[in-house]
């Protein structure tokens, strides 16, 4: 044993002359290596390797190590997932380094982030997850019209770009940073009437570049091509107005188009032109009509998608579908043809009835018929409790396997759809709780995210559905209602004007508050991997993007 | 009854001091463990440790004594996904009250002989020190130079922010 004498004495004997330098004020720390000070860092939890970070340049440095903050990522963000998700379980057992690999990454979607290898600040995207979970973020707004427009002009989000159209022209905003307009292109055409729907291709599209198709009142449709860097949108192909009328669903999978009508009439087109030159400067060729179809049940809200695979063109259509006895619920149909348009498939499927009661509440026939304020002599109290049950949706979002439905009697419903060779079918709807207010429309993305917002445009929520609710945990967050998070904006110094935008829930300013009251929301919501985007209209018509920002 | 373990190995400090120990106290070193296996044998000459005086390297030795029978590390216990937690079993926490001086010798040696799991220790210890600690309170205990502007660290102090409500 050396006891603490034997040490000083040995020290002051043989110490090697750079600790001569007066030792009580050695900075012993920094003699470390990098290497070494990130190993100590390596044992602080996040908050105290924060903290670390203001000591010194020095530590500044070490403390963002991407390495560091790619392993608290992981840990926090991906192994819980990891576990969650079916059949990637044995990650958890084989560990070592296993849960940097492509494997699991491609598995939990975030291949992205891997892919771009050392340049991913992974610091950036720990305090971006941080944010979304607990939904502080920061608000801006994109004042988009003075006027109220009719109808009210459509927003789309796609990887950091807003696009919005109305009456007169076709925008595209950055959502990052200083929310510029980034193009702005006018509708020469004024016979087409405004826009009613508006697609981005979220699946081609290379840096900065992007395609979209808007439909518009009359029928018409037109492909335009966004450079956001050369700020310029070109319009690659403009489709004649027809007497299917009001177009209400787009969709646009490079090559083909979906285009849906009011009258719920379906059209698909393909824009594969006999020439290979996919140059997309130039006007394209008009598209064939591989198929159409029309359906006399497929009732708004609804939601149109497209994929492609080897044995061709997958279109899936997910609506509301009212049913007799038990109200409102949710039917999907996939179609299937292949490059020529020939009819390959087509299959229905339906959520499986959650809603069915006992007989007594099979006597009213058909209520959901009638219009809601008119119900009149019918609202009795079994009236309104089946009402209350079954209400119409107000907005329906399908990122395949999930199917978001928001009623407006503050709740929403997942469903989870499962398509396979075999087989299509939508299990049984989860009610999800959380609102304390009419929602008046929902989006899910891929992994299960997905955003809600208000009637009244005070209150988002952030939910994490991943994987629905087959796992008991997931029961169990159900069960407690803790499987959301609502939005907490960040106050902002005192607002240069009164911004009837600001007026979130915990800002009880009265006159904010007074302000929400005129403000309602489109229901359009929309959400990347930063941002959540409202649109939002106040009483006198004018119309603003509110962007949440979590970075 | 000799075995490999019991052979002896002699150990020669930076002070040219030689200090005694068996083989299997030893190999906990994976520099003397590489070493002694490219030889065959301990051999007969000391087995130089060049950055490590005869202090530290007693006190390592200490640490190899109490620990080697302990198992050999698994492959695991150096992913990044093991917990990161700054518990230290009591015999080490004991073993690492020196001062600070002699604590960061340990893991300069530990780190040069190779030894992860002395390493670890004292990588707690360190951790441990900077917990619950403002970073001015930290800067004293390690006599850190703030060489930021009041400027710039308040603005450190903002952009970092955000993980403070955990």
């Amino acid at each position: 044993m050396v006891g603490k004498r034997a040490r000083e004495d040995g020290a002051e004997n043989q110490e090697p002359p750079y600790k001569r330098v007066r030792p009580s004020k050695v900075d012993h720390l920094s003699r470390l290596s990098d290497e070494l000070t990130l190993r100590v860092l390596s044992f602080l939890p996040i908050s105290e390797l924060l903290k670390c970070q203001r000591l010194s340049h020095k530590y500044h440095n070490i403390g963002a190590d991407s390495q560091l903050w790619k392993s608290h990522y992981y840990n926090r963000f991906v192994r819980p997932r990891a576990s969650r998700l079916p059949g990637i379980k044995d990650i958890e057992q084989r560990s070592e380094n296993l849960h940097f690999a492509s494997k699991a990454s491609r598995w939990l979607d975030d291949e992205h982030l891997v892919r771009g290898g050392r340049k991913t600040n992974w610091k950036r995207q720990y305090k971006l997850r941080h944010n979304w979970s607990k939904g502080s973020c920061a608000v801006d707004e994109i004042a988009v019209a003075e006027q109220a427009t009719v109808p009210p002009l459509v927003v789309q989000l796609h990887d950091g770009i807003i696009y919005t159209a109305d009456q007169d022209s076709l925008r595209a905003w950055s959502a990052k940073d200083e929310r510029k307009l980034l193009a702005q292109r006018s509708f020469t055409n004024s016979r087409h009437g405004p826009p009613t729907s508006l697609a981005v291709d979220t699946t081609g599209g290379e840096g900065s570049t992007s395609r979209l198709i808007i439909g518009f009142e009359n029928g018409a449709f037109g492909l335009f091509y966004l450079d956001s860097k050369a700020g310029q949108f070109t319009s690659m192909y403009q489709h004649e107005a027809s007497s299917n009328g009001v177009i209400s669903v787009v969709t646009l999978v490079w090559p083909y188009a979906v285009t849906m009508t009011a009258t719920q009439l379906l059209s698909i087109y393909s824009f594969r032109s006999s020439s290979e030159d996919d140059s997309n400067t130039k006007m394209l060729d008009p598209p064939r009509l591989l198929h159409s179809l029309r359906s006399r049940t497929v009732l708004p809200p609804l939601s149109t998608s497209l994929r492609t695979n080897e044995s061709g063109i997958v279109v899936s259509i997910a609506y509301s579908m009212p049913t007799y006895l038990s109200g409102w619920t949710v039917g999907i149909q996939e179609v299937r043809i292949d490059e020529t348009g020939k009819l390959l498939e087509s299959r229905l499927a339906s959520a499986i009835d959650q809603h069915y009661r006992s007989l007594a509440f099979a006597s009213p026939p058909m209520l959901h018929h009638l219009p809601g304020p008119a119900i009149g002599a019918l609202a009795t109290s079994t009236a309104t409790e089946l009402r209350h049950i079954h209400t119409k949706p107000t907005s329906l979002s399908y990122t395949h396997p999930y199917l978001l439905v928001s009623h407006p009697d503050n709740t929403l419903t997942l469903y989870l759809v499962n398509s396979t060779a075999e087989a299509l079918s939508i299990s049984a709807g989860s009610r999800l709780w959380g609102h304390t207010s009419s929602v008046s429309g929902a989006h899910v993305g891929g992994r299960g995210k997905a955003v809600s917002v208000s009637r009244r445009g005070d209150e988002l929520r952030i939910w994490e559905l991943e994987g629905g609710f087959a796992s008991s945990a997931a029961k169990r967050r159900l069960a407690t209602g803790d499987l959301s998070v609502q939005l907490r904006p960040a106050k902002r110094p005192p607002p240069e004007s009164s911004q009837a935008g600001l007026d979130l829930v915990n800002t009880k300013d009265g006159e904010e508050a007074e302000a929400s009251e005129l403000t309602l929301t489109r229901g359009w919501i929309g959400f990347d991997e930063e941002n959540v985007v409202v649109l939002k209209e106040q009483s006198q018509g004018r119309q603003a993007l509110v962007v949440y920002d979590f970075t | 009854m000799a075995t490999e373990g019991d052979q002896l190995v002699k150990l020669e400090s930076s002070d040219h001091v030689i200090i005694d120990t068996d083989r299997k106290t030893a190999e906990r070193s994976m520099l003397i463990k590489n070493m002694i296996e490219d030889l065959g044998s301990p051999g007969e000459e000391p087995i130089p440790i060049m950055n490590v005086s005869e202090t530290v390297l007693r006190k390592v030795i200490d640490w190899c004594t109490h620990h080697k029978n302990d198992p050999p590390p698994s492959a695991e216990d150096d992913a990044d996904s093991r917990k990161k937690t700054t518990d230290i079993e009591d015999w080490d926490q004991k073993f690492m009250q020196v001062d600070q001086e002699m604590l960061f010798e340990i893991i300069l040696a530990a780190n040069y002989m190779d030894i992860k799991a002395l390493l670890d220790v004292g990588c707690k210890t360190v951790a441990n020190m900077i917990k619950g600690k403002s970073p001015e309170e930290i800067r004293k205990t390690f006599n850190i130079q703030n060489d930021f502007t009041p400027e710039e660290e308040d603005q450190i102090r903002r952009e970092n922010e955000w993980a403070e409500d955990r």
